[in-house]
């Protein structure tokens, strides 16, 4: 019972640990940024508001692109500010709510 | 201009509220609201919004644009029963042919007559010819301010006595771009437009069309509806879209309003907002009207919930509406809102007031920080007599230049060895010296905005910012374009990029300059096919202070699907070009040391085109002694008569020294008179022009000046004299 949930744990969360990198590539690609690397971005830190340099017409292009790669819907600025909080809490939204991933 | 007013004698407006003055009034009294729910784009039911569509018929020529037919409803209105055409048409547009443009996209319609109504400066062209007017036809697009900033040129065409009677006005008909351009942007209330509400969502989108005929006099006409006082623009060189958070740009475009109407925030009567009903608008319009009418706030409200946003519409649109309010004693209600937003710190009028007011403030703010504000009177107010200079000329401190080969020195020398230096140049190499950050979600034209801009800056000096901007483009952005359109086609609708729509407005480039050179003073661009970058100095000088410094400049981009649609010269050319040209310079009214920039000429060619600019030139002497050289632009599509112009001037004026086809040079497209200026004052420097251009031998312009002309459909002469 317990080997079973261990088991079922690992396979959540290399999901999300996947999609976070995934999530980083795919954002310094989308927004063209070009002196930072992926592995270099903190998981937990904000996507506003740090080095990445993004502001709020960065966020709704990648809410833009979420939805069509992610079927993920963030379409007001309350859930926006929850999920965008970092790449750890927007992995997590989309791994919890996605239909595609 | 001591004593004499600037009346609105003529008034056009078709909007969500009805057409004309009494369906308009009966509107506002009844608070009657054009925002409806309806499917209008076919959008999945997820995306519909309430928008504010023209819900009757009007006359519309086949084939025209809607833009365009509300455009030319409104000014028939506005000039019903007068049997003149006006000096001058200026319009304030963003959309042009969008509507129908759009739908020859998505059908891959490839042939380019169909979109001979694109694009923005063709509203203004279209009414001129319909109207008959002979003058200048002058396109603003300053995205939503645009209307409100057309009546401010008006206003100062007359004051600069350029013109006599100009109709004046803003338009933008409902089409796809827009609407999903918004939706994209998280700013269409599903609810509909809740203006300075609490629980505010955004905009309505909305259409609407109001044209204003201006007319100097000394007492007011008989028909008189209202007075135009004052105006004032500012840009906030803060951010593409949102508007600053303290709202300082707009605080000092309502402050020169109200200084310039001669008058004190205590004489307003009442306020039409912007008021867009966006978190961001009203709270920061809020601040801005605090710091400028502190505890004695007039009435105010917002119209943008009967009538939705019509974009570059609202400005016109607003300004009638205040000249009614005026002219009816009536002032509006702000519906759609039920519960002011207590954060704000102003109530509006929920309800419409039956109030009689003598000065009104209306309020227009636009992506890229655009803020213009304008005051309107009644018949009876009497305007403080003025005394002011006005700049004529611009003395040109630094230059620069991008064409096929390269940037400015690169381009200059393969100019004075008579080659070519058409094509394009790549956007990389174009934007190597820029930061990497600054540009990374900008595309061609805005990297070549902020290129151009940096090296005419470092060309002067380097020291001191320009604080106004005035940029001229034919055809705008016009890879943002095509992306959004493609990503909205490919994607059913659903995935526009929102980079893509903010930065395709034709005010972007010069939005990013001025975030660069935090230039807050006037920020104007102006579009009007291969006439863009004349009106764009056409506008320098009739908004730029004494000693004022201003950044003066046009581009285009070539886009290989694009630009052989709608760019009928470069349709025709066999090396696809782009470029543009750049010039600091600093307004002066007095003659100085030269280089000096001066418009000469611009008006709607006739039979005597050759005559008419030989005319304007004004010259006592001889053109020989004034001129050293005549750099003609020849636009392919419109060769047969620019080339009888030519000649028919050459003729009239007896001109014999060097004549360029600068187009010859610099590949087709429509700002390559940007290119033609920098390369004129460039030669004018070296003082020669040299074997390779002249196709004999050197020749000394000995001091002389360098006349640079615009030939087809419009005429444009600019010199550069020593």
């Amino acid at each position: 019972m317990q080997e079973t949930q261990t088991e079922k744990l690992q396979i959540e969360k290399l999901p999300v640990e996947k999609l976070i990198e995934e999530l980083k590539k795919k954002v310094l690609d989308l927004l063209n940024i070009q002196d930072v690397r992926p592995e270099t971005i903190d998981n937990n830190a904000p996507l506003v508001g740090n080095e990445l340099g993004m502001d709020s017409i960065d966020i709704l292009e990648l809410v833009t692109v979420i939805e069509k790669d992610y079927g993920v819907r963030i379409d007001n600025k309350e859930l926006g500010e929850k999920v965008f909080a970092s790449f750890a809490s927007l992995a997590h939204y989309i791994h919890d709510n996605s239909t595609l991933v | 201009m001591p004593s004499e007013g600037i009346f609105i004698t003529g008034l056009g407006i078709l909007s969500p509220l009805g057409r004309g003055r009494d369906a308009t009034v009966h509107s506002l009294k009844n608070s009657v609201s054009g925002i409806r729910t309806i499917n209008l784009f076919d959008e999945a039911a997820d995306q519909v919004t309430p928008v504010a569509p023209l819900d009757f018929a009007f006359e519309a020529e086949d084939g025209v644009p809607r833009t365009h037919a509300m455009a030319l409803a409104a000014a028939r209105d506005a000039m019903e029963g007068l049997d003149f055409a006006p000096d001058a048409v200026v319009i304030g547009v963003t959309t042009g042919g969008m509507s129908k443009t759009e739908l020859l996209l998505q059908a891959k319609v490839v042939a380019p007559e169909e979109y001979a109504y694109h694009g923005v400066g063709t509203v203004a062209t279209y009414l001129a010819d319909r109207l008959s007017c002979t003058g200048p036809a002058l396109s603003l697009s300053t995205a939503c301010s645009s209307g409100t900033a057309a009546l401010k040129i008006a206003m100062e065409m007359i004051r600069h006595g350029k013109a006599k009677r100009v109709l004046a006005g803003g338009v933008d008909a409902l089409c796809r771009f827009t609407y999903f351009g918004f939706f994209s942007l998280q700013l269409l209330d599903p609810k509909g437009a809740r203006p300075l509400d609490r629980d505010r969502a955004g905009i309505s989108l909305g259409e609407g069309a109001a044209m204003l005929l201006l007319e100097a006099a000394q007492s007011p006409p008989p028909h008189a509806i209202a007075r135009i006082l004052g105006s004032g623009i500012s840009c906030d060189a803060y951010h593409p879209t949102a508007p600053h958070p303290t709202g300082d740009g707009a605080r000092k475009a309502m402050q020169d309003a109200i200084a310039d109407a001669g008058m004190q925030a205590a004489d307003i009567g009442y306020i039409n907002l912007h008021g867009t009903a966006t978190r961001d608008n009203d709270a920061s319009e809020a601040m801005a009207l605090k710091a400028v009418f502190a505890d004695r706030m007039p009435p105010l409200s917002s119209t943008k919930g009967m009538t939705g946003h019509s974009l570059g519409g609202a400005g016109a649109v607003e300004c009638a509406l205040c000249s009614l309010s005026i002219a009816e004693s009536i002032l509006p209600g702000n519906i759609g809102c039920t519960n002011p937003d207590p954060s704000l710190g102003i109530v509006p009028l929920l309800q419409p007031e039956i109030r009689s007011v003598q000065a009104a403030l209306s309020n227009s703010f636009g992506f890229g920080g655009n803020n213009a504000a304008v005051v309107i009177g009644s018949v009876n107010t009497r305007p403080p007599d003025r005394t002011e200079s006005h700049p004529q000329s611009l003395k040109i401190t630094g230059s620069s230049c991008l064409t096929g080969a390269g940037g400015t020195e690169a381009s200059f020398q393969k100019f004075l060895q008579g080659v070519s230096l058409a094509g394009t140049f790549g956007s990389e190499e174009i934007s190597k010296d820029l930061q990497q950050r600054q540009v990374r979600r900008l595309k061609r034209i805005s990297r070549m905005a902020l290129a151009l801009a940096a090296a005419a800056h470092k060309d002067g000096g380097g020291k001191t910012m320009p604080s106004s901007i005035f940029f001229g483009t034919g055809w705008g952005p016009l890879s943002e374009t095509y992306d959004f359109l493609t990503k909205l086609f490919e994607s059913n609708m659903k995935f526009p990029s929102p980079t893509d729509f903010i930065n395709s407005v034709h005010n972007a480039p010069a939005g990013q300059v001025a975030m660069e050179f935090k230039s807050t003073g006037a920020n104007m661009t102006a579009s009007g096919g291969d006439y863009s970058f004349e009106q764009a100095l056409l506008l320098a000088s009739l908004l730029a202070h004494e000693g004022e410094e201003v950044l003066l400049f046009g581009a285009d981009e070539m886009h290989r699907e694009l630009s052989p649609l709608f760019d009928l010269s470069a349709a025709r050319d066999t090396t696809p070009s782009d470029g543009g040209g750049a010039l600091m310079a600093i307004a002066t009214e007095k003659p100085a040391a030269g280089p000096v920039l001066t418009l000469r000429a611009y008006g709607r060619s006739q039979q005597d085109a050759g005559q008419t600019i030989m005319n304007s030139l004004n010259i006592s002497e001889n053109i020989n002694t004034r001129y050293g050289a005549v750099f003609a632009g020849i636009p392919l599509a419109y060769e047969e008569t620019a080339k009888d112009q030519l000649k028919s001037f050459l003729s009239h004026s007896g001109f014999h020294g060097t004549v360029i086809d600068y187009r010859k040079y610099t590949g087709q497209f429509a700002t390559a008179s940007a290119v033609a200026a920098v390369l004129a004052v460039k030669t004018m420097e070296k003082g020669v022009l040299p074997a390779g251009l002249t196709g004999d031998r050197d020749v000394s312009l000995e001091k002389k000046g360098i006349l640079v002309m615009g030939l087809g459909p419009y005429y444009t002469a600019m010199d550069i004299l020593n």
